[in-house]
């Protein structure tokens, strides 16, 4: 199969196709209680890797502890730089992070703004902005970005390979376009396309990756710019579901590893009625 | 002496001729091509709207020259207003779905003040809901497709967001077609580059003036009536079937006339060469 005939990574998970998601689970249910059942996300740090976090949107809670701009030096070389005013300059990233407060209400959340002013060395800039979240010790890391650029391939591998020893868990939003696209398609990251159950609490397990988990993507009511929400729909906003809900893994259980939060969610899917 | 002269120096005859020939092709295929990728992204937007049968439907290329965003074809009848306006590429649904390239659809934005305000402003016209997709490829982004107001619905859905993907695939493969004509630039540094044998680090420079060297004289007086003819040509485009096979017959009429007047040339040459 060429690549540009990759199916459209929501399908899996939507309607009718449902059903192909059963399956028998090595390990058996984990049951949502144990895990999930007075957890709230306290002691998790959560990166959001996108237009920025609007720190007194009431839908953040107040939870934002960290905002930084990723742009270009004079030495034309990717730099992070503080920015006090915490701004969003389109409204994704706070939808982002209210979708993730609201699963989490305890996470610590960072923003690190990687849009640029202009289309060059944007690869460069989603890079060094995820490379800077892992720095900083980061748990999580909402990425509803990624890049296609061939050049950026061995960059993002080596960063989810830091990610992971690291025991920053990556969860990036499969891109719907036909093609490769970088990290999402990594084996160490946790891909994730939408579903079309208006439930945030509703997640599927896909055993045939490249996109293994299908979360709520459509028509979620979701923080915006300027203190106002939308409804919006795509895979950038079913990530921030399994941002959430691997804080609130992480806030359970510390020493979890990347593949063990992915066991767990995996586990802890709902299977398709 | 120049890095470009020395490099110029170093094609013989033919190889300076064929650069001619190229850089010929590619002026013809640039002034025919204009207008061409325009066309086809218009009809791009007027199958999008017909389809969705939505209010307006828009597609926004990247100006690397201006860092900008600019809408260049819109279709629909609320879409008109949107026509050359040009935004920043980090603002807005636009830039972030041209930024990242993840598509997005978002619905009840009327009921977010700035939304109406933002986009009265722009186009005069205030959408309920809005559909982007990236003109996107290994390449890199080139644009954004957008669709504004569905009327049989409030919302778009993620069948539409990848209907609407599919027209921006079409949108970018025509876009692509065309500017792999027009980027001559850049197969002319591969070739030269090979030629060459160097990786001269200002290449692009280099191949820049040897393409200025070789192709000093096409606009010349000779060349001025085939720019004439070309840009006649491109005009043809909006020509009904008939009037292009008229067209194609009296070329060939013309072609026939070139063909014989030139062996008759040969003929009383090679005839004189004999005296």
């Amino acid at each position: 199969m060429s690549d540009s005939d990759l199916p459209a990574w929501s399908e899996p998970f939507v309607g009718e196709r449902r059903t192909g998601l059963l399956r028998s689970r090595p390990l058996g249910d984990l049951d949502r209680a144990t895990v999930f059942g007075g957890t709230d996300g306290a002691g998790v740090t959560v990166a959001i890797i996108d237009s920025g976090v609007e720190r007194d949107h009431p839908d953040v809670g107040g939870q934002l502890v960290r905002s930084v701009v990723i742009e270009f030096g004079d030495d034309d070389e990717p730099t992070v730089r503080p920015d006090p005013e915490a701004i969003d300059v389109v409204g994704h990233g706070t939808a982002c992070a209210g979708i993730i407060h609201g699963l989490a209400p305890a996470a610590e959340l960072i923003s690190v703004r990687v849009l640029g002013p202009d289309n060059k060395g944007k690869g460069q800039i989603f890079a060094a902005g995820l490379e800077w979240a892992i720095s900083q010790g980061a748990t999580v890391a909402n990425l509803s970005l990624s890049s296609r650029s061939e050049a950026m391939f061995p960059i993002f591998h080596d960063l989810a390979d830091r990610a992971y020893f690291a025991n920053c868990l990556l969860v990036s939003a499969a891109n719907n376009v036909p093609g490769a696209s970088y990290p999402s398609l990594f084996a160490a990251v946790v891909s994730v396309a939408a579903h079309d159950v208006g439930d945030p609490w509703t997640w599927f397990y896909n055993p045939a990756p490249p996109v293994e988990f299908g979360a709520y993507g459509v028509d979620v009511e979701v923080a915006w710019k300027g203190g106002g929400h939308v409804v919006a729909t795509g895979n950038s906003f079913a990530a921030p579901h399994v941002a959430g809900l691997a804080a609130l893994i992480r806030s359970r259980y510390p020493q979890a590893t990347p593949f063990e939060v992915k066991t767990i969610l995996a586990a802890t899917a709902n299977q398709p009625a | 002496m120049s890095p470009a002269r020395r490099l110029a120096d170093r094609l013989d005859a033919d190889g300076l001729n064929l650069l001619r020939a190229i850089a010929r092709r590619g002026g013809i295929a640039r002034r025919l091509e204009d207008g061409a990728e325009r066309a086809v992204l218009r009809s791009i937007v007027e199958a999008t709207v017909a389809l969705f049968d939505a209010e307006a439907s828009s597609i926004a290329l990247f100006d690397p020259a201006r860092s900008q965003l600019v809408f260049e074809v819109a279709a629909g009848e609320q879409g008109q207003g949107v026509i050359g306006l040009a935004i920043a590429p980090d603002q807005g649904i636009a830039g972030y779905v041209f930024t990242t390239g993840q598509p997005l659809a978002l619905s009840e934005v009327e009921r977010d003040a700035r939304f109406g305000r933002g986009a009265a402003e722009a186009t005069g016209y205030v959408p309920r809901s809005i559909i982007a997709v990236p003109l996107i490829d290994e390449q890199g982004s080139l644009g954004v497709l957008e669709v504004l107001d569905k009327r049989s619905s409030a919302a778009f859905s993620l069948r539409d967001i990848e209907l609407a993907s599919v027209f921006a695939r079409q949108a970018t493969v025509a876009i692509r077609a065309s500017r792999v004509e027009r980027d001559i630039a850049t197969l002319l540094q591969g070739t030269l580059a090979s030629l060459g044998g160097s990786d001269d680090p200002a290449g692009a420079a280099t191949v820049q003036r040897i393409v200025e060297l070789a192709t000093a004289d096409l606009d010349g007086d000779d060349e001025g009536r085939l720019w004439t003819i070309v840009d006649r040509v491109a005009r043809l485009r909006q020509a009904d079937p008939g009037e292009l096979e008229l067209l194609a017959e009296i070329l060939e009429v013309v072609a026939h006339r070139a063909e014989r007047r030139s062996s008759q040339r040969r003929r009383s040459g090679r005839a004189r060469g004999v005296e």
